[in-house]
């Protein structure tokens, strides 16, 4: 089917027959029944302007998008049980504070502002070299990944502030059991579920992110595809790239209870 | 804490005073291109000409107005379903889980940026997307803040002296509820005042003068490296808007979670 | 105490001292190592292939159909007028015609045929031969009306049939003469295509399936994403303006850069070597970066403008429009946008090349007059106007845009601005109707260019101003073919245009182009967008 709106539409009638011909006159409910079907068939439809199939389209930002997406995660991880962890463990109350302080401010900020903040800090150290050009990848993946690391590490501190007290970690220590990494992987067990669900969430979180990262910091992606097509108004590319970052972040979720389940077997006899 | 209230005191002053502190409009050019700041242009101008002081003036009452609206949906809709869930019992409560599950199953601000593409760009689009994203959450919560009273003895001796259903619920569980609810009020101003900002950012309000803090962060990025203070002063602006929300609702939000 | 040490590509690494007892970690070091790949991860994914043979082009528009056949853009002339070779050339010193795919040309002394005697020697892309069937498929296909061609069609003006004399002789038979016709048959919008193709892919999918003559090869497009060329080997048959028998460069590769704030990053960090529509105010800086300068291109044709609507109230006043156009200051608009770089238009045509007498120059600001001729026209203090203005984002309309609504809010008028995203919604718009002015404009070199905008039945008469005289007009300088009478009759043409006040014009077009310093010879054609490609080559 070639481009639809490719020479644009000249009266409201020519709109009014695309609109029947793409079936946007019946219910929303058939609509989406018909979506479904298409979808299972792997049919993510086609661009109406330039009438390519959106699942080529999709394909062809998707893997700077998840390159964004992976260094981010592997920055938000670490960075996130760090701070959490000193958050929820560490033995002095001033370093405690900082990391907690520093996990919510991480949360809060939005990574527009972070992030065109971020290019600046750099352009300053980098002296007279404009910040922009020579990033590469790895200041949006720290900014969002920074961003990303906040939930991770409230979680990680809730956690382990909770079981710091408990009984048997009492128990442990009294028998001798001096705090170490064993000690605390002992105490970070019953909140691995807790985290394990947390994952899901960043998993959403970046997606978001990675939208207005990819445009803060001019790199291609979904989120340039995304925005693009909703200012165009090619409906079938924004409902894609949203419900392929749905089912990434149902599918995730899924897997964050499994994890959860196998990890803490008090999980395993709830329905 | 301090620091925060003072912040938003700022804000909220400036908000209402700004029509009369701007000393030219904020879509008027009044000097050349890229001004630097000096008497009469503090910030200096714009990329077109524009009083950046004045951009940055009438843009909190626009910042902070449309996410207040937005927060505003988002607590209306969301509160009245989850009373509504809690309250009309199974039907209405497994109506109200389905569609909670399938709004949440979407990141919020992606779930926005859909509802944006269906209605199609504009600032009517926006502040609804943002407070429809932000619904679920809230009417989450007031269901359970809901049921949890519902449960509780008083409201059982009230309906067993007699009072009718609906009666009860607004006469015993509303006051009731309504201190619990309330500071998470200021949570969702602030996940709305992230929500708005960034959706402009990204240039989905459709005006492309709006004076309004994330539009000019994303209209700023053009002159990144000639003109840093045109980014620089909005980001900071939002930044520190977020925080100071955060600052003062976080402390209920900790209590919140502990639970 | 948690230590902190940098990392190559400046990222932190964070670890326990072991000497310090009440320091943990806490995940298990699993996730400590791992921390440590991320700067080889990084580096990998940022460093940019430096193989020669490969350019980085920047394109500044992505445009909602490619085919040159069928759609008006300029910005896939940018790729394309290499893929495919024209029956002529235009000699930009010279201003005259000379051979491309035909060797020599007659015109009938009533200027009714041209005769077209073709090379020999051309092969398309798909190894078929180049004939005077293939002129005559490639015209046909143009012409048809189910094509619905926005452009090439009207470039045609009245031809009537096409004529196949011999296998490598074709004539073209005109209604009425044309004096545009040669220019038209010089541009990559009728370009030659393989007739093979167009009938294998048809109107709707040619596009994504181009083949040409041409020095370069289509090889594939995704839309907004990537357009690829591969340098034809068999190239032999190129024009004497091409200062290269055949292309240098191996693959180039064409990016989309809508985004006004990502292209002066994209130049600088060499994700492209060359890019156009480079934004007026950071010129000065890229200018002055070692590995990079900027080229300032007049492009001939239609200034920057918005057109009035005349069938919606109140633009349907002429005193209104008189008034819009004076009440802006279109000098100060274009300092500002522009900086230096662009002259301010005053009619509808921009460029030297068209020799418009300087009586039919649109006045300056006069916010005075404007405001009078409200009151006249009954919108006295502007009370009670409400304008529509719609811009597309490409060109830096929605800046001027913005400058000119501020001007019209001046005059005491609520303005809304809207910006269409493309070409696509910018006819939606337009379909709609709802808009006191619009921006529109057409690009070329010769002046028939404003057919299509002011005749009755134009596609582009977006003013919706249907006057005889004009169409009048519009033939006589169709039919005339000295330039002097030619530059005469359009002079009086857009002495009509400013009587009526259809336009605004702002800026005549300069494309500022940055070019990375490793690519050398960079020319562009007489249309002004359109870079020879076959000319650049890759400092060894």
């Amino acid at each position: 089917m070639a481009g639809l709106l490719s020479q644009g539409l000249t009266s409201s009638e020519q709109a009014e027959q695309l609109r029947r011909r793409l079936g946007y006159d019946l219910p929303l409910f058939q609509q989406y029944l018909h979506y479904l079907g298409r979808l299972l068939r792997g049919d993510l439809g086609v661009s109406l302007y330039s009438g390519q199939p959106v699942s080529e389209l999709i394909g062809a930002a998707l893997p700077s998008t998840i390159a964004l997406a992976g260094a981010s995660l592997l920055i938000a991880i670490p960075l996130g049980a760090l701070l959490g962890g000193v958050a929820g463990w560490g033995s002095l109350p001033t370093f405690r504070r900082l990391a907690g302080t520093l996990a919510s401010l991480f949360t809060s900020l939005p990574v527009s502002a972070t992030g065109v903040i971020g290019l600046l800090i750099l352009g300053r150290l980098a002296g007279s070299d404009p910040p922009s050009s020579q990033t590469g990848l790895w200041l949006p993946a720290a900014v969002l990944g920074s961003a990303a690391s906040g939930p991770f590490a409230r979680a990680v501190q809730a956690g382990l502030q909770s079981t710091r007290r408990s009984p048997f970690i009492l128990a442990a220590r009294a028998r001798g059991l001096r705090q170490n990494g064993r000690l605390i992987w002992h105490a970070a067990r019953p909140t691995l579920p807790a985290i394990a669900s947390l994952l899901a969430v960043e998993a959403a979180f970046l997606f978001a992110g990675t939208v207005v990262t990819e445009t803060v910091f001019s790199r291609p992606g979904l989120g340039r595809t995304l925005v693009r097509s909703i200012l165009q108004g090619d409906f079938p590319i924004a409902q894609a790239i949203v419900g392929l970052a749905a089912l990434i972040y149902v599918a995730t979720q899924v897997i964050a209870d499994g994890l959860a389940r196998s990890a803490d077997p008090r999980l395993r006899e709830r329905t | 804490m301090r620091l925060a209230r003072l912040w938003l005191g700022i804000v909220v002053a400036l908000a209402l005073l700004a029509p009369w502190l701007a000393q030219n409009g904020p879509r008027d050019p009044v000097a050349s291109a890229l001004a630097a700041p000096a008497r009469g242009l503090p910030f200096g101008a714009d990329a077109l000409g524009r009083d950046f002081l004045a951009r940055m003036l009438v843009g909190t009452r626009l910042s902070l107005g449309l996410a207040g609206l937005a927060a505003a949906i988002a607590i209306g809709a969301g509160g009245a379903a989850g009373f509504a869930g809690a309250m009309l019992g199974s039907t209405a409560d497994r109506l109200w889980l389905w569609t909670t599950n399938v709004l949440l199953s979407i990141p919020s601000l992606l779930l926005a940026m859909l509802l944006v593409a269906a209605w199609g760009p504009g600032i009517p689009a926006v502040v609804a997307a943002v407070g429809i994203g932000g619904a679920p959450v809230f009417s989450r919560v007031t269901r359970t803040v809901v049921l949890q009273l519902l449960g509780a003895g008083y409201v059982a001796a009230a309906r067993a002296a007699g009072g009718g259903r609906l009666w009860t619920s607004l006469r015993h569980v509303l006051p009731n509820a309504l201190p619990q609810l309330a500071p998470l009020a200021g949570t969702q101003f602030g996940w709305a005042f992230l929500g708005t900002t960034t959706l402009t950012f990204l240039g989905l309000a459709g005006d492309p003068a709006l004076p309004e803090w994330g539009a000019m962060l994303n209209a700023g990025r053009v002159t990144l490296v000639s003109a840093p203070r045109l980014v620089l002063i909005p980001a900071l602006a939002i930044c520190l808007t977020i925080l100071s929300v955060h600052a003062l609702t976080a402390p209920s939000e900790i209590e919140n979670t502990a639970r | 105490m948690i230590e902190f040490e940098p990392l190559p590509g400046g990222l932190f690494a964070a670890y326990a001292h072991p000497l310090k007892p009440n320091t943990l970690m806490v995940l298990p070091r699993l996730f400590r190592r791992s921390v440590l790949f991320i700067p080889v991860l990084v580096v990998a994914c940022s460093s940019r292939d430096p193989s020669l043979g490969t350019l980085g082009y920047g394109l500044t528009l992505a445009p909602t159909g490619i085919d040159p056949h069928l759609n008006a853009s300029v910005e896939l002339g940018i790729p394309l007028s290499s893929v495919y070779d024209t029956l002529v050339y235009r000699d930009s010193e010279t201003n005259g015609f000379v051979p491309g795919l035909a060797t020599e040309w007659e015109v009938s002394p009533d200027g009714l045929s041209y005769t077209f005697f073709l090379r020999e020697d051309v092969r398309f892309h798909d190894g078929e031969q180049f004939d005077a069937e293939a002129v005559r498929a490639n015209l046909e296909y143009t012409l048809d009306p189910e094509h619905a061609s926005q452009k090439a069609a009207s470039m045609l003006g009245p031809l009537l049939e096409i004529e196949v004399l011999d296998p490598y002789t074709v004539a073209l038979h005109l209604e009425v003469p044309f004096s545009p016709l040669l220019d038209s048959l010089s541009q990559v919008y009728l370009g030659m295509a393989s007739p093979k193709s167009l009938t294998t892919w048809g109107p709707g999918d040619y596009q994504f399936h181009q083949v040409g003559t041409g020095p370069y090869r289509f090889v594939e497009y995704l839309q907004d994403d990537h357009l690829t060329l591969q340098r034809n080997p068999d190239y032999a048959w190129g024009p004497e303006i091409y200062s290269s028998r055949t292309a240098q460069i191996e693959t180039i590769t064409f990016r989309f850069f809508e985004d006004v704030a990502t292209r002066a990053p994209a130049l600088e960090s060499g994700a492209v070597d060359i890019i156009g529509e480079l934004p007026a105010n950071e010129v000065e800086r890229i200018a002055q970066l070692p590995d990079l300068e900027v080229q300032q291109i007049p492009i001939p044709g239609q200034p920057l403008q918005f057109m009035f609507n005349t069938e919606l109230a109140p633009t349907d006043d002429v005193r209104v429009r008189q008034a819009l156009v004076l009440g802006v200051d279109r000098a100060a608009i274009v300092s500002t946008v522009f900086g230096g770089y662009s002259p301010v238009a005053s009619g509808p045509l921009a460029g030297d090349l068209f020799a418009i007498s300087e009586e039919a120059a649109f006045p300056e600001y006069d916010p005075l007059a404007a405001r009078e001729l409200l009151g006249q026209a009954g919108w006295g203090g502007g009370t009670g106007l409400e304008l529509r203005l719609v811009v597309p984002n490409w060109g830096s309309n929605p800046e001027v845009g913005q400058l000119v609504a501020a001007a019209w809010e001046q005059l005491g008028a609520a303005v809304t601005l809207e910006v269409a995203a493309g070409f696509g919604p910018l006819s939606q718009a337009r379909g709609e109707g709802n808009y006191h002015a619009i921006g529109m404009n057409s690009f070329g070199t010769d002046p028939d260019l404003l057919r299509p905008f002011f005749a009755s039945d134009g596609f582009f008469n977006w003013s919706g101003y249907h006057d005889p005289r004009f169409d009048q007009l519009l033939t006589e300088g169709t039919l005339e073919s000295q330039s002097a009478q030619r530059s005469s009759i359009y002079s009086d043409l857009a002495e009509r245009v400013r009587e009526q006040w259809l336009i605004l014009p702002i800026r005549e077009y300069v494309n500022l182009v940055g070019v990375n310093r490793r690519v050398e010879g960079l020319r562009f054609s007489p249309q002004g967008w359109f870079p020879y490609l076959i000319d650049l080559h890759l400092r060894p």
